[in-house]
């Protein structure tokens, strides 16, 4: 159940606070996302253009959005990888240079919508290495941008820490 | 457009200022559910596994499990099981791993 | 020293022609064509002798009454033409023995081609009438022959019979100008005729000239004059297509320098007004017809009435010049238009020889078809790349720097007094700039579709360059190079043969010493051919250098080129000819009235599958609207004229009663 990740648990901690802090270094605040729509039902490409509307306005944290894979330093990917859409993944992720992060948003890059069979590879890990995961269906805007400043290290992952129980009083 | 602008400022619209301060109405947000480890059963737990329409919860031991990435926060555990299930509002859920996401909340009173 | 070597040249056809009568054997071609070229060759020197010269030599061949007078004199003008003359045939000569093959179809072919060249070099040489008219008439037979080597093919015929027909209704025109000035000068020597142009009234030299210019402009391609010309030039060979489009047009254009610039004097402004507008018109409508062929050879014959346009346009905007008192700036645009002459000349050859050279790699002259020549046929495409760059009118090369001159010539129209005039030719400069805009986007098409991206077809993807003549074109390639390189000392060549015929010395004015090329005053412009080209092969050294010099130290990753993530690219995915002309053909729509018709399966829009099948074809605006009628009414009048030949014997004895009869009425008088 668990996903396919790079490294066993110990090193992986260490590996994800000097990537952090690479990746702060180099990305600061200024950063082009280029996103992908691997087979999706388009709602995560609805709160991801939401990102550029005044309410959110990504481009205050300097986060850009880039057609051109060869500008691009974070490839976002929805959708449940689509064997379909496999090689155009592919090719843009190889277009990227690098430094270059992966984040998948929404249940679907995460293997919660779709089995993998002859149609769907159903987890984004299966084909490219992830950074961030953002869950969601679809995740809100908000949810978003946490995701991609825990990706350029501007944020602290929060999600690892908890429970996911609650006390005796229910939260509102 | 002109209006549009006029009446956002009318209403007080205005940018977020997340990370730096966050929202209120944020607390409204959809987010998947955490549990009440008292109220959580066997039974409850059994009935939570079988009513949940995105395979976000399952029994393994004496755990239940949670992937909080295939949760889409339909509230459907909530309203199958109120007093075991609340609300967490956390929508911060961004995790370098997914094993970050895999929950295990502990199930009361063992085998039954 | 001219005298011998133009001699040597027209034996040397001669001898070609005897030569290619036994080309069935692969001997005999080969030796016809060294011994063309050899011919070629010394034509060329002698024309470019003649030019630096700028005097006239005259020859009388034979001064009995059986065999009748062959005048002959080399004129400073005809040397211009010599050099491009002995250019293409050296470069056909070359050409010839790798392109066709020893057959007795070859043997006919050959043999016309060179007694066309040697017709060609009479009518550049001609010292009377009788003998111009004889060249021009036995070349306008040679040609039709050369077009009709393959007649067995289809559209050939046609070709063959729009050519001689057209060429004998401007014969007849040329055989009336020349018969009007040769009455009242009484003499048929054309240096007497030259001499004595002041004497004939104004009306008879107006007839003799509008004469002349229709009847040279039918072999010149002028609009609308040139419909032989898309007919005849993709049906023959190419290299005789190359002749055709390489000199033959151009003689006609010699036809009109000859009438308007040697044998009628100073004439009234129309002369060179109605010239310039034929010649702006030409210009634009054939590079307009040219950007929607899919045909390459038919695309570089509408080419070929464009670049006569320019030289027409440049020629009438001289004679203006002339008229209004502006003396140096005529005789520089006559420069001009003789260089552009020589130009066209070399680079429109060399694009015709190497659609040849595609056309038997491929077998395919459609553009839609062709593409990708590049990988396989290198040489072939550097030497196509050096004249789609030249007549293109691109830096460095020849074309840019006559058409940049050309235009530096109008421009100057503010100096005529008379503002009308001056809009007027600023109206003619205006329309070559529209020309040479769609000239650039045509043969960007013309070469980017045809020899870069992907084979658009199984021929092209096979076509490769092996046993494919190379020397011929590339010889031609050189050419272009050193006509822009040396831009300024062919200008001074053409100076002299300017001061002989206008007697205007522009050589002081023209301040080539410099290497830089001022046109005709010094407080307009000026720019050097040669510096230009230096400064832009040292330019383009610069991010060379920056490149290897910033080369990453670190270890790099070599990627395949973003292509937007499809699966494969595929050959149809690319712009073909037809889809790349359309933004063109979508603004002028109006005048190509375009007749297209679209075929698909169903027009349900629920049911569209398949194929959809789109046609399309530009409206012959002068057949249809000038030839047919014309043509319609001619056989109208054949049939009611028709019952006089009855086939009655008796009726024709007594036509010939009635003819005796009134020849004995009328004689006294």
């Amino acid at each position: 159940m668990s996903g396919a990740t790079a490294a066993p648990g110990g090193d992986e901690d260490r590996l994800a606070a000097r990537l952090a802090g690479d990746i702060r270094a180099l990305f600061g605040r200024s950063l082009h996302i280029r996103t992908i729509d691997t087979g999706s039902c388009a709602v995560c490409e609805s709160e991801i253009r939401l990102l550029l509307a005044p309410h959110y306005d990504l481009h205050r944290l300097g986060l850009f959005f880039t057609p051109a894979p060869r500008h691009a330093d974070l490839l976002m990917v929805t959708g449940p990888v689509v064997r379909a859409m496999e090689v155009a993944l592919g090719k843009t992720y190889t277009a990227m240079p690098e430094p270059k992060l992966v984040v998948a948003v929404g249940a679907c890059p995460l293997g919660g919508v779709y089995e993998e069979d002859e149609l769907v590879r159903g987890r984004l890990d299966r084909v490219l290495p992830v950074d961030v995961f953002i869950p969601g269906c679809p995740p809100s805007p908000l949810a978003l941008l946490q995701g991609l400043l825990v990706a350029v290290g501007r944020l602290a992952e929060k999600v690892s820490a908890l429970s996911f129980i609650a006390e005796q009083e229910a939260a509102p | 457009m002109a209006l549009w602008f006029l009446r956002g400022l009318a209403r007080q619209v205005v940018t977020t200022r997340y990370p730096a301060v966050l929202d209120p109405w944020a607390a409204a947000l959809p987010t998947p559910p955490s549990f009440v480890p008292g109220r959580l059963t066997v039974e409850v737990a059994r009935r939570l596994v079988e009513s949940c329409p995105s395979g976000a919860l399952w029994q393994a031991d004496e755990e239940l499990v949670l992937d909080v990435g295939a949760c889409t926060a339909c509230r459907t555990c909530q309203r199958v099981a109120p007093d075991a299930v609340a609300l967490s509002g956390v929508f911060e859920l961004a995790a370098s791993s997914s094993v970050h996401l895999v929950k295990r909340i502990p199930i009361e009173g063992g085998e039954r | 020293m001219t005298a011998p070597l133009l001699w040597a040249a027209g034996i040397a056809w001669l001898s070609a022609a005897g030569l290619g009568l036994g080309a069935s054997r692969r001997l005999f071609l080969w030796a016809a064509g060294v011994v063309s070229a050899a011919g070629g060759a010394a034509c060329l020197v002698g024309g470019v002798l003649l030019a630096l010269s700028g005097r006239a030599t005259a020859t009388v061949l034979g001064a009995g009454d059986v065999v009748g007078r062959l005048d002959l004199r080399a004129a400073p003008l005809a040397g211009a033409f010599l050099v491009l003359l002995g250019l293409v045939t050296l470069a056909i000569g070359c050409y010839a023995p790798r392109y066709h093959r020893p057959e007795p179809a070859t043997a006919v072919y050959l043999c016309a081609y060179n007694l066309a060249a040697l017709a060609s070099l009479a009518v550049l040489v001609a010292g009377d009438v009788t003998t111009f008219l004889v060249a021009w008439e036995s070349m306008t037979l040679a040609c039709s022959l050369v077009i009709l080597r393959h007649h067995r093919q289809a559209g050939v015929g046609e070709g063959g019979f729009l050519f001689l027909a057209l060429g004998e209704v401007g014969f007849a025109m040329v055989v009336a100008a020349f018969v009007i000035l040769a009455t009242h000068a009484h003499s048929l020597d054309l240096s007497v005729i030259a001499a004595h142009a002041g004497s004939i009234p104004l009306r008879w030299r107006s007839a003799a000239f509008v004469l002349a210019l229709f009847g040279f402009g039918f072999k010149a391609g002028l609009v609308p004059l040139h419909i032989w010309l898309p007919a005849a030039h993709p049906v023959a060979p190419a290299d005789g297509s190359a002749f055709l489009s390489g000199l033959v047009i151009k003689l006609g254009v010699y036809g009109v320098m000859l009438f308007a610039f040697v044998l009628l004097g100073r004439g009234p402004a129309w002369w060179g007004l109605l010239t310039m507008a034929l010649g702006a018109l030409s210009a634009v409508i054939g590079i307009l017809y040219a950007i929607v062929e899919r045909d390459l050879k038919r695309f570089l014959a509408y080419s070929s009435v464009e670049n006569v346009g320019i030289i027409m346009t440049a020629v009438g905007a001289s004679m203006t010049f002339s008229v209004y008192r502006q003396p140096v700036l005529g005789a520089f645009l006559l420069l001009v238009a003789l260089y552009h002459v020589v130009n066209h000349g070399t680079y429109k050859t060399l694009l015709f020889l190497e659609a040849g050279v595609v056309e038997n790699a491929s077998g395919i002259r459609d553009l839609d078809r062709l593409g990708g020549l590049v990988h396989r046929m290198r040489a072939s495409s550097v030497i196509s790349l050096v004249g789609t760059l030249g007549i293109a009118a691109l830096p460095p090369l020849n074309g840019f720097v006559s058409e940049w001159l050309v235009f530096e010539g109008l421009f100057q129209g503010f100096r005529v007094h008379s503002h009308l005039i001056g809009v007027l030719i600023l109206l003619a400069a205006a329309t070559l700039g529209l020309t040479a805009g769609l000239a650039v986007f045509a043969f960007a098409r013309a070469f980017g579709i045809a020899f870069l991206g992907m084979p658009r077809s199984s021929e092209a993807a096979q076509a490769t360059d092996a046993g494919q003549p190379v020397l011929g074109p590339g010889l031609l390639a050189a050419a272009c190079v050193a006509l822009s390189v040396g831009a300024p000392a062919v200008l001074v060549a053409l100076d002299h043969v300017v001061r002989g015929v206008t007697g205007v010395q522009l050589r002081p004015v023209l301040l080539v010493s410099n290497l830089t090329v001022i046109p005709a005053h010094t407080n307009f412009s000026g720019f050097s051919p040669t510096y230009l080209a230096l400064f832009l092969v040292a330019v383009s050294v610069v991010p060379v250098a920056i490149y290897l010099a910033s080369r990453p130290r670190g270890a790099t990753r070599r990627v395949p080129v973003w292509d937007g993530g499809i699966v494969s690219f595929k050959a149809r995915m690319q712009y073909t000819a037809t889809t790349y002309s359309n933004p063109v053909r979508v603004t002028f729509e109006r005048f190509y009235r375009p007749d297209v018709h679209i075929d698909r399966a169903s027009d349900d829009p629920a049911g569209r599958s398949g194929a959809v099948h789109y046609r399309t074809k530009v409206l012959p605006i002068f057949e249809r609207y000038l030839y047919q009628p014309v043509v319609r009414f001619v056989q109208v009048l054949a049939r009611r004229l028709q019952p006089i030949q009855s086939g009655d014997v008796n009726l024709y004895l007594l036509y010939i009663l009635l003819v005796v009869v009134v020849a004995y009425l009328v004689y006294p008088w």
